[in-house]
Order: structure tokens, then C-alpha cells, then sequence
């Protein structure tokens, strides 16, 4: 077992996103500086520079940009801590809680008693607890991700054992399996002393991390504990994510680091070669220096390679960037008053690259809201398409009832109907005043049984062994004898009662797989009137069957099947799950995009296919591979089966759905056959995965990041999907109603799925732009000023002189040449937000990262030498007898410009960044040179603005050599001859701009584009006329054996 | 320009509201263009009705009304897009072309105009008459060269020394001065600045200037005659004060304060050791000596690199009427001290007229008519070659 402290920093690592106090600030916060490798050389260079007679910049030149550099850092670290503490403020009390139950130290054997409101510490067997048929209800929100709360229900042996006398005297064994992850699956033997063995089910497990509801306490029996709960078993650990872009700069930096070693050798060895060319070093200089002296010095004069500024620069620009996300009116959901949230802003760019999407389906792609909306009664239909239109989304057609009270020749099958939907189910009803709102472990049931209850038939009263319905105001009770459970296989539940008449009847309700493909979810319902004798007959078997601890499932299912025969079916049940709003837009516009989408699901396959339907992933016409197999070998059997099929197409696109269940990729994912799943997989436009647990969906993300190394996205709601959000480069969590878990390990947080367009295609493309423009111009605007030094060395006998004033070159980065990367890294944009909507395509320049990666970065340093190349030589030879600070200035002048050239969208703030550069330089220039000897720095500067300034060689210069640097670049940018789409795009924005005519063409596309008009068809209705069809056949088949309406359901419709 | 941008953004605002707002009512945009007062009135008039309509869902007009949602948090802000297409790229180019040339052309010419002419006087050609001078023995060595005028120097000439390969942007050469001294600072003076070693201190007495630079101030006496009909030799007058930088030597270079001589006041230094006089000896007139000595200035700024001139002496013109130097004969009589021969120096003087752009520098007009010339013709290059695909372009297909 673990000891709660561990526990405690479990949830506190998970929980608490604060990560300084008031006294740990500076601390921590200069550790956390430091640690990053380009602060520590800084740091280092800063030490090396206290060295006397080393520095060719005096000693504080570096400590000062550093200084500024880490109050800057500091600042914003403040600004995000705080903002972040008052975020976590609502999640305060939950930590807290948390913190007190965990600090109970707990065993495995241990007693446990839990009152209302309380998270369960560890995995218990209920014994007992106040209500009174030992029923407790669970919300397993954290868990699964499911809203609806849950019974569970405490053996009969041990329900009456309340006291602590009755628990001391208490003795035996529990039997259990294995810790595993399933949360749905538990078996275990319950060996009391002197009684014969108790099997024990999911029903009388309650697990960690569940919060006990509607129940004043408890008392359970400690089975798993610490990393053995099923909690700690689907949990994984929370990774710090650090985007593709990152990696290339770290990488690049590092590279830097190599050249600036290089160079620094080069000009040692430069400086020994021009000391023998005199066999001494000639009389006029006074010291002479060595080697290892040589290299520091170099060291220290090249440092700035290393752009000092890069980091804050990103760190700021990312910074407001997750800001504008935070901002976004768009991603602004009315209904909650819930904004989009940047958790992170390491990752902004890497949102511009996603290439597969994993997605959750419930509370994901649904609204998770099921609602009952048509019914077919012994061949009638009701609840035609006029909701379709109306506002209330549920069931609404008068027919039926019209029916009911006018003695319609069906008016008996729809009561029974109507009944059969009261009694047949797991709901709780819970009374507050006159309103019953319904708790159920499905939201199918709930949807159901209020579906009736709007219908007249009401469902008052849940016990143990019998329910209580108001059927048109009469009151009726059933007593149930059992409940047939729902299991996958099965795919229907049953449960049999005595009617109040007295008579045995078992109603049952099963999915049919045919008309679930249609769009609604629908189930079939029937009834059997049972005689007492096979009723007696069936119960033995039953009671044999819950005691087998060994696949015990398959044996009660046998059980089950041996009884569910000679159905009389009354009708079927359509229950539409709601898609969000704009889902199956914001799916073809991201498959658009090139962006592969996988829908991971822990919910049936149907359901998923379903709703795949409905979102567009799948399509009429689209083949699909179904890999259902029962072990390792039938899986590795049909996989490469399908792959040889596939033939030459096999890792290409192909226009395909794989459908997997959990099982199946279980043995899917095993050592040798996954490459090849992985290879069909990839080959499929489509992907759907269902009965995932957790831990698998976290294991998927993670298989196919390693295995085709592109940007994946998962997105979730609930708490099983932690693990993919994390396992993910980015992660998304949906904030909505369900538990926070989700949007508290995601990276990004938004209100509904359909959001997640204008994150990828607009937020994620244009800070894709923006950082790596961002990152190219640091990188150029320190190699172009830095290798000036070199050339400058060639003409200085490799002695380590600075061709510039010292204040001037450490202040080029911190100022002169500071605002423009802001600019680039705030405000460029390829093209509008429209554009971008409107065209995903052209989310694949980001997605392709064909704009940054290794190679372009050398060719930005390339150009960045040959511009530093030219300014240097071009004033050196046209100014022959000027000053070298003259080079300086055309330096800021051509690196401002180089950022107005790589801008794509100037507004007010570039201007001011670029021209407010060069100006603030020249009057820098013009201030410096005239404070000597009043303030005592830069002597050498003494007159040197007032002189330059006048100087028409200066002014000559000024234009030319910024026009020479900058004419090849402006001649490689204008390529005419090839177009690309954002060429296109962007000309057809500026001249949509201009002409007033073309505004009109922008205002309908605003009008179709608007979220009002999208809302009303974006739920699971996308092929009702065949579902309709489909229905009343199978009703009329019924009508046709009217008077002998015996149809064996077990094998033919029901799977 | 920023009217019609801020104009531009309304648009596109009112676009939004009104796309919004009249497919919500159900209202043809040609009510709105009806609205009188322009396109200004109809903007707002728009947003005001907004209020009555029914409420939009996520995205609608309502957050046009928040208070926080300006252009800046939407990113909305109206911003100029620059597209470097044939249409813009070509004129700029042909522009800068045409601008530059003719610029070039001037600045060639009057760079042209310039008369210079240089003089190598390092002797290490045996036949040079200098030549004599490169043994360390001979001092003092006076040699004499002879040159001619081919044409006549108008207006004021300068007079320049030239050093080759001399590398006064050493690191461990520039650094070695005290400018604090240098600026009169008297606990300078008397406790020079570390910088300065080894040229520190001699003999337990500061030196002042110290330093390498100071040390290795240039020493050769250059004087200019004319050669008269008769073989006779006119002395040019040559103006050793003006030759510095105002801001030199009214700011950054100062004698140590006092009224006392200027011996008195540098008392308790030594001269530096290359020197033959003490600072204070360097002239006889009060305001170019000591460390406001022109020469002493001029030495001083470093030269950016290792092959340079400073200004030496002003030669004045007389009148209009005659040329300040005319064409003819001269001699350059030269007191031979400074040794460059060990680090395979050179030193040369340099006579030069100045027009209105400074010395001589046929580079600067090259360079503009090279680079007007290179834009001319990219120019004319992308104008064939857009010319040639124009029609082959792919137009990338924008209405998917």
C-alpha cells in the first residue's frame, strides 16, 4: 500500500497549477532561469567577463541585458503565477477535501466509513450504508467522464452490518483479481466465516477518485490501495510538453554554440598566424597576449550569437498569444460564459501542425444529452421531422396520446409500450416537491423514462425489489424479480417482474444493429409472459451461474440467453444523441486541413459508428474494415489479411474506415503485429476505436506519435481521456459540465469541439507564422551583427577588438532592435481569419513545417552572413577613412527593414516597431556620443553622432547599403512565376479590400459562415429517412404474425 | 493614410454586423444602404438596431458591443498587406535603378573632380632618397622627395600621413589609454588607468598620455615646398591648428586645470617612453599644447583599419585668384623618425582638395551606379520571366 503523502502529491501535482509562493519566488525562479542551458551560458559569459583584461566589452555588458532579460521573465512569471492561482481558486475547496480524506492512512483489509460528499480514498467492497436497501450512489465523473451517478449496492449478507460491534465480530476473506485499469470489471469472492462464498461484481465496488452522492455514509471493506486502485492503474504521468519548434531552436542553438566555438578557434588560430608574421607582435602594441587568454577573449566577443533575447522574446510573445486566445469572442461559449484557455503557451505553434486529431466522442462530438424522439408502436410511427425544426429537441407528437385516448385498435400495445419503458431499467427517481428528476447509469434510460414520463406514464418510486409508476395517474407497482444486465454482447437488458395482476412477465429492451446504423440510437423493445414453472426452472440455473468466479460472465449470459426466447415485441425506441453544435463542419473542414481525425471512445461500437455518420466521418459509400477478434492470433490473422488486400495502397490515403474495439486492439497493439495494425491504420482516413479504457487511449496516442512523427491532438471531456491529453503533443480538454480533471491535464481548454477549428486553423497557423518568424529574425539579427565582429577581426590582426561601442552592442538587442520580433511574434498574420476558415487548406503550409525547420534556418543564417558581409565591406571600403560606428547604424537600419520585409501584415504597432527602431537609434546615436565626459561612459563615441550625422558620406550610405542587402531578398521574395494558395489568397483579400463590390461576396460568405444558422442541423439526424423505412418494416413484419406474434429474437435481429 | 485605414476597419466591422444582423432579421442589405449620411451613419445606425434583434449565439454581433472586445483582442486591428507581386515589386525596382545611376554618376564625377596625389615616402625602394633613413643609426634623418603637380589644387588642400598596416584596432592597442587623463582629470593624471600598461608608469612617475596609442604617436615632421622657376623654394604654409575634431578638442581632450604653465601642471609625470619631448613641449603655442595638441588629437582616434590617414596640416587658398597649389614642382622635406619598417609598414603623405561629399572616394559612385544598374536589370529580368509564365502560372484553385 502507499502512504498518503505520495497520494497527496499525486493530486497536488494535478490540482495545482500555482508554482511559487512568496517566499520561494526568487529561489525558484533563478533555478528555473538558470536551468535553461542559453541563461546558464549567459551566466557563465557574465563570469567570465569579471575576469580582469578579458573582456573585449567591459564587464557588465552581458550582465546587463541579463539582468533586463530576467526582469522582464520575472515580471511575467508574476502576471501568469497570479493569474493562474486565481483560476485554481475554484478548484480550491476540491484540493482541500482531497487533502483531508487523504490524509487517512488506509490498508488493505482496513474498514472504511465515507459520508455524503466525501472521494473514496482507495477501491472498497460496500458492506453496508444508511440507505436502506445498502444502496450508496457514486458520481465516477473523475473517473470515466459520465455525469450520471451510478448505485451500488451492497451484498444482503453484509447489508445489516451497521454496528461496530456487528463489524468487529466480522471475519473471512475477500478473493480478488488482479489490479487492472478496467473500471467497468471486478470480480471477487466474498468467504465469510461459516457461509457459503459470496461473489462480488462491479455493483459492490466502489472505486477511488468517486465522490459518494445522495447517501449520508457508507462503511466498505479496503481492497485496493495506492497504485493498485483502478484510478492510479489509468493514470498517467503528467509530461512536460515542449513543441517541435522548440526542439529545432534548442537544437539550433545549440549549433550556434558550436559556431561560435569554431569561430572563436578560428580567430585564435588567425591571431598566432598574424604574430608570426612579424616573428613578434609589432612595437607599438603594449602587452602580449596567449592562446588560452585568446580563446576566452573570442568567446566573449562572439557570445551574442547566442541570441540573448530569443527566450523572453517567445516566452512574452507566447504569452500574449495564449492571451488572444483567452480573448477570442469566437471560441466564447454564450451558454456557459465560458472562454477558451491557453494552460499553456509552450505549444501555440505547435497547434499550427496537428496532422492527427484523437478525439473523444461523449461530451466531445456529443452534447452527451440524450433525447427520446421517436417511437414506433406496433407499426405506427410517432414523432415525425416538425421537431426537427422546433426548439424543444424532444419528443413531441400529439399522435400518440390521440391514440391512447381514442381507443385505437393499438391502445393496448401502447400502454404496455409506455410500461415497459417505466419499468425496464436502472433509473433512480429522485422526489424534490412535485419534481422527480431521474439519475441513471445510462443516459439512454433517463431519456427514456422521461421520455414516458412527458407521455403520462411516470415513474415515482425505485426499490429494491419493485418499482412504482403512475401510469395515467393509476398507480402501479412491479415487482422485480431480476434484472437480465446489459452487457456488450449482449446488447440488451431484461428484467422480469410480477405484474401487478400477478403475472410473470420479462420485459427487455436490446439494441438492433441494423437501425442503430441510422443516425438515432434505437432500441427495440419486448415483452415475454413467463409461467411460474420456467420462471422456478431458469432461477436454479441463475443461481448457479453468479457464484462461478471464472468467467463468470460468459456462464450468466448463457444463463440469460436460456431464458430471453419467444419475444412479443411492442415496438422500438429512437433516442437521438445530440451532436454539439457545427461538429460535422468542423469535421470536413478539418479532414480539409489534412488533419486525420481518430475518434477513441470508450462507448459501444454502434454508438460510435453512429455518430461517426452523423459527424460526417463516415460516409455511405466509405468501405469499412471492422477488426472484431477474440485473440492474438485471429487478430494478427485478419490485420495482415486486410493489409495484403490493401496491396499497393497500403500507406497511402485511401478513402477507408477501420473500426476496432478495445479488445481486438489489445491484441492489435501487441509487440509483433503492431506495425502492421499501424500500417492498415494509417492507410485509413478514418479511425474509429471503441471500448477503450483510458489507459488504452492514452496507449494509441502514444503508438502513432511514435510511429509516423507528426503533431497529434487529442481531445477529451471527461477523466478517461486524461491519459491521451497528456500521452498527446497538445492536449485539449473540453470545459463543460462534466469533471474538470479533463480541461485541468489538457493544455488547452475550450467549450465545444467545433471551437477547435479556429484554434488549429486560425490561432494555431498564425502563431505557427509568428513564432518562427519570430525565432528565424532573432536568430538573423544576431548572426548578421555578431559575424561583423569576424570580418572585423580579419582586418584587427585577430586581436578581439569590437568593432562597436560596448553599450551599443549589448543595448542591440535589449533595444534597438528589440520591437520588431515582438511585432513579427504579436501581430503578423499570413491572412485573415476568414481566409483561413474558409480555405483549411491552407493549414497544411504550417502543418507541412515547411517554413521552419533546419534547413531554413541555415538559409536564413546564410543570408544573414551575407548581409553582415556586406555591411561590413561595403562601408569599409566606400567610407575608407570613416568610422566603424557608422556600420553600426546601417546594421540596425538593414535588420529593422529585414523585419518590415518578412512582415506580412503591417498595422499601427509594426510601423511603430519599425521605424520607432531605426529612430530611437539615431537619436540614441546622436544623445551617446555627446555624454562624455559629463557622464562617464563611452568615450570613443565623443562627437561621433554630431560628425556622422553632417557627414554626406553617412547619408549617402544610409540608402545604399540597406538597399543593397535587403534588394536580393526582396528580388527571392517576388518569385512570379509560381503562386501559391496563400499568394492567392492574400492577393484576393487585398483586392476584396479595395473593391467595394467584392465586400458584398464577404458579406454572404459571413452570412453562411454564421454559428446562427449552423445550429439547427448539427445533431445525429443525418439519415432519418432510411432509419424511418427501416423501422417500419421490422414493425410491419410484426403486424404481418399479429395474431401469432411470437418471434424468436435471440439470434435473428439482436446480435 | 490612417484615416482611410481606421475608415477600412469600420467597413469591416459593419460588414460583420450587418452580415449578421440582416440575415438574423431577415432583412436585405439594400435597407441599410438606404440609411442617410453615409457609410459612417450606416455603420452605427446598424450596430444600434443590433440591440433589438434576437440574441446570436456564440460569434454573433453581441460581442461587438463588449466592452473589452476591441480590434486589438480580436485581432482585428487593420492592417496593411503587403504583396510583393510583378505589379509592385517590378516599378520598385526600375525606380531604384533610375534613382541611383544618375546619383552614382554624380558622386563618380565629383569624386573625379578631387585632386589627390600621394606620395610613398617609406624608402624602402634602394633608389628612394628615404631609404637611408629605415637604419635605426642615422638621427636625426632628414630626407627630401621631389614630385610634381600635373595639375594645379584649387581651394583648400589637405595634407594627410598615411600609415599601411599599421593595426591601430588592436584590441590590446586601443584599449591602452586613459581618457580620463587624457580629459584632465587630475587624480588621473597622477594615477593613470590600468589600461595603460605597460605604458603605465617609468621610473616611478606616471606618464602622461600614458598608454600604447600615446606612446606610438606619429613623429615625422613633414614640410612642403614649392619649386620656383630658379630652382628656388618656396615654403607652403601649412596650418597645424583645425586639424582635430571640435568636440576633440574643446571636450574630449583637456590639460590638467590650472593657471600655473602648463609644465607646472603636469608635474610629477614623466613623457611617455617613446617620446623625445615631455607632452607640455609639444608646441609653442599655449592652446595646441599639451594634450590639446592637434596632432596629439589626432593620433589619438583610432583608425577603424590597419591601412589609414590623418589629417596632417591645412594648406589654405590664398585668394581666386591662384590656385592654392599649382601645377608644378614640389618638394617634401621629411624629418624621418617614425619606424614602420619592422612591421613592413608604409608611409605615405597625401595631398587632397575636398568637394562638397569630403575626400576622394570614386567607390561611393561606383558602388550606386553598380547597384542601380543590378536593380535595373533584376527589373528587367522578372519582367521576362513574369511576362513568359504569366500565362503557364498555376492559379492555385481557391474556390474548393
Amino acid at each position: 500500500s502507499l502512504l498518503p503523502s505520495h497520494l497527496l502529491t499525486f493530486y497536488l501535482s494535478t490540482h495545482s497549477t500555482a508554482k511559487y509562493s512568496m517566499w520561494s519566488f526568487l529561489p525558484r525562479y533563478l533555478y528555473l532561469q538558470f536551468s535553461k542551458t542559453a541563461n546558464a551560458f549567459f551566466l557563465f559569459i557574465t563570469i567570465l567577463q569579471q575576469i580582469p583584461d578579458v573582456s573585449p566589452t567591459g564587464k557588465y555588458t552581458t550582465l546587463v541585458p541579463l539582468l533586463v532579460i530576467l526582469v522582464i521573465s520575472g515580471i511575467k512569471e508574476i502576471v501568469e503565477d497570479y493569474v493562474s492561482v486565481l483560476l485554481v481558486n475554484a478548484l480550491k475547496n476540491t484540493i482541500l477535501l482531497l487533502i483531508v480524506i487523504l490524509k487517512i492512512h488506509v490498508n488493505v483489509g482496513d474498514i472504511v466509513k465515507a459520508t455524503n460528499g466525501q472521494f473514496l480514498p482507495a477501491d472498497m467492497v460496500l458492506i453496508s450504508s444508511s440507505e436502506p436497501q445498502a444502496t450508496c450512489f457514486v458520481a465516477t465523473s473523475n473517473l470515466d467522464g459520465e455525469t450520471n451517478l451510478k448505485i451500488r449496492q451492497a451484498l444482503s449478507e453484509t447489508a445489516t452490518m451497521k454496528t461496530e460491534k456487528q463489524l468487529s465480530n466480522l471475519s473471512g476473506k475477500i478473493k480478488c483479481e488482479e489490479p487492472n485499469f478496467h473500471f467497468n470489471s471486478f470480480a471477487g469472492t466474498l468467504y465469510l466465516n461459516e457461509k457459503s462464498p459470496i461473489s462480488i461484481g462491479p455493483d459492490q465496488v466502489l472505486l477511488r477518485g468517486t465522490q459518494l452522492k445522495n447517501t449520508e455514509w457508507i462503511l466498505g471493506i479496503v481492497v485496493y490501495t495506492g497504485f493498485e486502485t483502478k484510478f492510479m492503474q489509468n493514470a498517467v504521468k503528467s509530461p512536460l510538453k515542449r513543441s517541435k519548434v522548440e526542439k529545432v531552436t534548442n537544437m539550433q542553438i545549440l549549433v550556434l554554440f558550436l559556431l561560435l566555438l569554431v569561430m572563436s578557434l578560428v580567430s585564435c588560430v588567425g591571431a598566432i598566424y598574424w604574430k608570426d608574421r612579424y616573428r613578434a607582435e609589432p612595437w607599438y602594441i603594449g602587452k602580449s597576449g596567449n592562446f588560452g587568454f585568446d580563446l576566452l577573449v573570442f568567446i566573449i566577443l562572439y557570445h551574442n550569437l547566442i541570441p540573448i533575447s530569443l527566450l523572453v522574446t517567445l516566452e512574452i510573445v507566447k504569452y500574449i498569444q495564449a492571451l488572444f486566445i483567452n480573448w477570442d469572442e469566437d471560441m466564447h461559449f454564450k451558454g456557459s460564459n465560458v472562454y477558451a484557455m491557453a494552460r499553456t503557451s509552450n505549444l501555440n505553434e505547435e497547434l499550427g501542425q496537428v496532422e492527427y486529431l484523437f478525439s473523444d466522442k461523449t461530451g466531445t462530438l456529443t452534447c452527451n444529452v440524450m433525447t427520446f424522439k421517436k417511437c414506433s408502436i406496433a407499426g405506427i410511427t410517432y414523432g415525425q421531422s416538425p421537431c426537427f425544426i422546433s426548439d424543444a429537441y424532444e419528443f413531441n407528437d400529439p399522435a400518440l396520446l390521440q391514440n391512447f385516448e381514442n381507443d385505437h385498435p393499438t391502445k393496448e400495445y401502447i400502454k404496455e409500450f409506455l410500461t415497459l419503458l417505466c419499468v425496464c431499467h436502472t433509473v433512480v427517481p429522485e422526489r424534490e416537491g412535485n419534481n422527480i428528476s431521474y439519475q441513471a447509469s445510462s443516459p439512454d434510460e433517463a431519456a427514456l423514462v422521461k421520455g414516458a414520463k412527458k407521455l403520462g406514464f411516470v415513474f415515482t418510486t425505485r426499490m429494491p425489489n419493485s418499482v412504482t409508476i403512475e401510469a395515467m395517474g393509476e398507480e402501479l407497482t412491479f415487482e422485480i424479480l431480476n434484472v437480465l444486465e446489459f452487457s456488450s454482447n449482449r446488447k440488451r437488458m431484461s428484467i422480469i417482474v410480477r405484474t401487478p395482476e400477478g403475472r410473470l412477465r420479462l420485459y427487455c429492451k436490446g439494441a438492433v444493429s441494423d437501425l442503430s446504423l441510422a443516425g438515432l440510437r434505437t432500441l427495440c423493445v419486448a415483452y415475454i409472459d413467463l409461467t411460474e414453472i420456467e420462471y422456478e426452472q431458469w432461477l436454479v440455473m441463475y443461481k448457479k451461474a453468479i457464484t462461478v468466479v471464472k468467467d463468470r460472465m460468459k456462464t450468466l449470459e448463457d444463463c440469460y440467453d436460456s431464458i430471453e426466447k419467444k419475444f412479443l415485441l411492442l415496438g422500438a425506441t429512437a433516442i437521438e444523441d445530440r451532436l454539439q453544435a457545427r461538429v460535422p463542419e468542423t469535421i470536413t473542414s478539418l479532414l480539409k486541413a489534412n488533419i486525420k481525425i481518430w475518434v477513441l471512445t470508450g462507448d459501444k461500437q454502434e454508438t460510435a459508428i453512429n455518430i461517426a455518420y452523423s459527424c460526417k466521418l463516415l460516409s455511405g459509400q466509405m468501405p469499412r474494415i471492422q477488426l472484431n477478434a477474440n485473440s492474438l492470433e485471429a487478430t494478427q490473422q485478419v490485420i495482415s489479411q486486410n493489409c495484403q488486400d490493401l496491396g499497393a495502397l497500403l500507406g497511402k490515403e485511401n478513402d477507408l474506415a477501420l473500426i476496432i474495439d478495445g479488445k481486438t486492439l489489445k491484441y492489435a497493439l501487441h509487440v509483433e503485429v503492431r506495425k502492421c495494425f499501424l500500417n492498415l491504420a494509417l492507410s485509413c482516413r478514418t479511425v474509429l476505436c471503441c471500448r477503450l479504457s483510458p489507459l488504452q487511449k492514452a496507449e494509441i496516442v502514444d503508438v502513432v506519435k511514435k510511429q509516423v512523427k507528426a503533431i497529434t491532438l487529442a481531445i477529451g471531456d471527461g477523466a478517461n481521456d486524461v491519459g491521451m491529453i497528456q500521452t498527446a503533443h497538445v492536449g485539449v480538454g473540453i470545459s463543460g459540465n462534466e469533471g474538470m480533471l479533463a480541461t485541468n491535464n489538457s493544455d488547452y481548454a475550450i467549450a465545444q469541439f467545433s471551437y477547435l477549428e479556429k484554434l488549429l486553423l486560425v490561432h494555431g497557423a498564425w502563431n505557427y507564422f509568428r513564432v518562427t518568424k519570430c525565432i528565424l529574425y532573432c536568430f538573423y539579427k544576431n548572426v548578421v551583427l555578431y559575424i561583423i565582429e569576424l570580418w572585423f577581426a580579419i582586418v584587427n590582426g585577430f586581436s578581439g577588438q569590437i568593432i562597436f561601442e560596448r553599450w551599443c552592442i549589448s543595448l542591440y538587442n535589449v533595444i534597438f532592435t528589440s520591437l520588431p520580433p515582438f511585432t513579427l511574434g504579436i501581430f503578423e498574420r499570413c491572412c485573415s481569419q476568414e481566409s483561413l476558415l474558409r480555405y483549411p487548406q491552407l493549414y497544411r503550409i504550417s502543418q507541412t513545417g515547411d517554413i521552419f525547420n533546419i534547413k531554413v534556418l541555415w538559409i536564413q543564417c546564410i543570408n544573414a552572413i551575407v548581409h553582415s558581409f556586406i555591411l561590413f565591406w561595403l562601408p569599409a571600403k566606400m567610407l575608407e577613412h570613416g568610422s566603424n560606428f557608422i556600420v553600426f547604424c546601417y546594421v540596425v537600419v538593414t535588420v529593422c527593414l529585414k523585419a518590415g520585409l518578412e512582415t506580412m501584415s503591417w498595422n499601427k504597432f509594426t510601423h511603430f516597431a519599425i521605424w520607432g527602431s531605426i529612430m530611437i537609434w539615431l537619436g540614441f546615436f546622436a544623445v551617446y556620443s555627446s555624454l562624455w565626459p559629463t557622464v562617464p561612459v563611452a568615450p570613443e563615441m565623443t562627437g561621433q553622432g554630431s560628425m556622422a550625422l553632417v557627414c554626406p558620406h553617412f547619408w549617402l550610405g544610409f540608402f545604399i547599403v540597406p538597399i543593397v542587402c535587403l534588394i536580393q531578398n526582396v528580388a527571392w521574395k517576388s518569385n512570379t512565376c509560381h503562386r501559391t494558395l496563400l499568394e492567392e489568397v492574400r492577393e484576393m483579400e487585398s483586392r476584396v479590400l479595395i473593391s467595394v463590390t467584392r465586400m458584398f461576396t464577404v458579406r454572404i460568405y459571413l452570412l453562411t459562415a454564421s454559428p446562427c444558422f449552423a445550429l439547427s442541423d448539427g445533431y445525429a439526424f443525418s439519415q432519418v429517412e432510411r432509419a424511418v423505412i427501416s423501422q417500419e418494416e421490422l414493425v410491419r413484419s410484426y403486424d404481418t404474425t399479429k395474431n401469432k406474434p411470437q418471434k424468436t429474437f435471440s439470434s435473428a435481429t439482436l446480435e | 493614410m490612417i484615416k482611410r485605414q481606421q475608415r477600412r476597419r469600420r467597413r469591416r466591422l459593419r460588414v460583420f454586423c450587418q452580415g449578421q444582423q440582416a440575415g438574423a432579421l431577415g432583412r436585405p442589405p439594400a435597407r441599410l444602404g438606404a440609411a442617410p449620411g453615409g457609410s459612417m451613419a450606416m455603420n452605427y445606425n446598424a450596430k444600434d438596431e443590433v440591440d433589438g434583434g434576437p440574441p446570436c449565439p456564440p460569434g454573433g454581433t453581441a460581442k461587438t458591443r463588449r466592452p473589452d472586445n476591441t480590434a486589438f483582442k480580436q485581432q482585428r486591428l487593420p492592417a496593411w498587406q503587403p504583396i510583393l507581386t510583378a505589379g509592385t515589386v517590378l516599378p520598385t525596382f526600375f525606380i531604384i535603378g533610375l534613382i541611383f545611376i544618375p546619383i552614382g554618376i554624380g558622386i563618380f564625377v565629383t569624386s573625379n573632380n578631387i585632386r589627390e596625389i600621394e606620395i610613398d615616402y617609406t624608402g624602402t625602394d634602394p633608389s628612394s632618397p628615404c631609404n637611408k633613413c629605415l637604419s635605426p643609426n642615422v638621427t636625426p634623418c632628414v630626407c627630401t622627395i621631389n614630385f610634381t603637380l600635373e595639375q594645379s589644387f584649387e581651394g583648400n588642400v589637405f595634407m594627410y600621413y598615411g600609415l599601411s598596416n599599421f593595426y591601430q584596432n588592436h584590441r590590446r592597442y586601443v584599449k591602452s589609454r586613459d581618457d580620463g587623463q587624457l580629459n584632465g582629470d587630475p587624480s588621473a593624471l597622477l594615477n593613470p588607468s590600468k589600461e595603460c600598461e605597460p605604458y603605465r608608469r617609468n621610473e616611478d612617475k606616471p606618464i602622461a598620455p600614458c598608454g600604447a596609442i600615446a606612446n606610438s604617436m606619429f613623429n615625422d615632421t613633414l614640410e612642403l615646398f614649392q619649386v620656383g622657376n630658379a630652382s628656388d623654394l618656396t615654403p607652403i604654409p601649412l596650418k597645424k591648428k583645425g586639424i582635430a575634431w571640435w568636440t576633440d578638442k574643446n571636450v574630449k581632450f583637456r590639460n590638467p586645470p590650472g593657471t600655473d604653465p602648463l609644465e607646472e601642471r603636469f608635474k610629477g609625470t614623466t613623457k611617455p617612453v617613446n617620446w623625445v619631448k615631455p607632452v607640455y613641449m609639444l608646441d609653442s603655442d599655449e592652446d595646441n599644447n599639451g594634450f590639446i595638441n592637434e596632432d596629439f588629437i589626432v593620433w589619438m582616434r583610432t583608425a577603424a583599419l590597419p591601412t589609414f590617414r590623418k589629417l596632417y596640416r591645412l594648406i589654405e587658398r590664398k585668394n581666386d585668384l591662384h590656385p592654392t597649389l599649382p601645377a608644378g614642382r614640389y618638394y617634401l622635406n621629411i624629418t624621418y623618425n617614425y619606424p614602420v619598417h619592422s612591421f613592413d609598414g608604409r608611409k605615405r603623405m597625401i595631398l587632397s582638395t575636398i568637394s562638397w561629399m569630403g575626400g576622394k572616394n570614386p567607390f561611393l559612385g561606383i558602388a550606386y551606379i553598380t547597384i542601380g544598374s543590378i536593380s535595373f536589370l533584376l527589373g528587367v529580368v522578372l519582367l521576362v520571366i513574369n511576362h513568359k509564365y504569366r500565362n503557364s502560372s498555376n492559379t492555385a484553385d481557391i474556390t474548393i
